[in-house]
């Protein structure tokens, strides 16, 4: 078996998909030397086809799809994607509106987000386009509102407020 | 109606003390494992701790084989009623130890939305097992305690079945 070559660094691919799609890529960089690159929702397939599409890239392999909720700034969908002949990461964010998150669905592209996108949709109330069952995976029936965003209300802190010195989820300076 | 029932023999204090010393030592137990407080339960099972020694027998096949419910681990409010389903079916004189800090108040999940606040709002517990996970002599000191309980009881009222919230009629 010919060896596969190894892995793209991350700078090489930040500068190829800024080749590639140019202003449509809003930002990237390295962080950790990993390549993270953001994008707006119209081009968030595009991009993840490509990543998985490219004879160079070669991501043929589906990380994960979660969620972040950055109050008054709204949602990121944060996508990581892997090759395994190349053992490389890509990590893709598509910002969403803060009052009706929605961003398109790569269940079709990878099966495996199917899952992935269900969760998200339940815990953070970001809506998937293009999904073909959007409907609670782990949640119980009858669970209601989105418990993963920063409004949602604790019961247990409303009767006991956080002991600690400092609320978790707090931007920590540094 | 069984013998317990009818024969005022139970009342008396040296087959009280016979029947309870007997019982105490066979307890079937049903593992209710859900988190990391499994691995513990069943490393009190195997030969080391050797919960046999105390005469809880591990592990009964289902629920309607058992004596002895062990929860251990953390009770989502999705899993409850699965918990409740199980506890049910298990005939009496039934017991419940709550392992791990988890199954008796939420333990680092206290403030979670989805787990459990303590597995005593699903069903009667007589034991609670301290720790994160406790170790397993933490639960045989746990299984000893359940033991002076079960020493103590009153037989008839403990086989009623009022005791654990039994479905009336049954």
């Amino acid at each position: 078996m010919a060896s596969s070559p190894g892995p793209l660094p991350a700078t090489e691919i930040t500068r190829r998909l800024r080749a590639r799609f140019g202003e449509d890529i809003l930002e990237a960089g390295e962080p950790l030397d990993q390549p993270v690159v953001r994008v707006g929702a119209d081009h968030y397939r595009d991009v993840i086809k490509t990543l998985r599409d490219d004879a160079d890239f070669a991501c043929d392999f589906f990380e994960y799809t979660g969620g972040v909720d950055w109050g008054e700034r709204g949602f990121d969908v944060v996508t990581e994607v892997s090759s395994t002949s190349r053992r490389h990461h890509v990590r893709v964010k598509v910002a969403c509106d803060k009052d009706e998150p929605t961003c398109p669905s790569i269940s079709d592209l990878y099966p495996g987000a199917n899952w992935h996108e269900r969760e998200t949709w339940e815990l953070f109330g970001i809506r998937f386009d293009g999904h073909p069952q959007l409907v609670k995976l782990l949640l119980p029936e009858q669970f209601e509102g989105m418990p993963l965003r920063k409004d949602f209300t604790l019961m247990t802190r409303v009767a006991k407020p956080w002991p600690g010195e400092e609320e978790t989820g707090e931007e920590q300076p540094g | 109606m069984g013998l317990i029932e009818r024969t005022p023999l139970v009342q008396i204090q040296p087959v009280k003390f016979l029947l309870n010393w007997g019982r105490k030592y066979s307890l079937w137990v049903m593992n209710f494992g859900l988190a990391c407080c499994a691995i513990e339960l069943i490393a009190t099972s195997t030969s080391k701790h050797d919960f046999i020694r105390l005469g809880v027998i591990p592990f009964a096949h289902g629920p309607r084989q058992a004596d002895l419910l062990v929860v251990a681990g953390t009770v989502t409010d999705k899993m409850a009623p699965a918990l409740k389903r199980v506890y049910d079916q298990i005939p009496d004189p039934k017991y419940t130890i709550s392992f791990g800090s988890c199954s008796n108040c939420g333990g680092p999940y206290w403030d979670s939305y989805s787990v459990t606040k303590g597995v005593d709002q699903i069903v009667p517990v007589d034991v609670y097992v301290p720790g994160c996970p406790p170790r397993p002599e933490a639960l045989l000191h746990g299984i000893i305690k359940l033991q002076e309980k079960i020493a103590g009881e009153d037989i008839r009222e403990k086989w009623s079945g009022k005791l654990t919230g039994a479905p009336a009629g049954d």
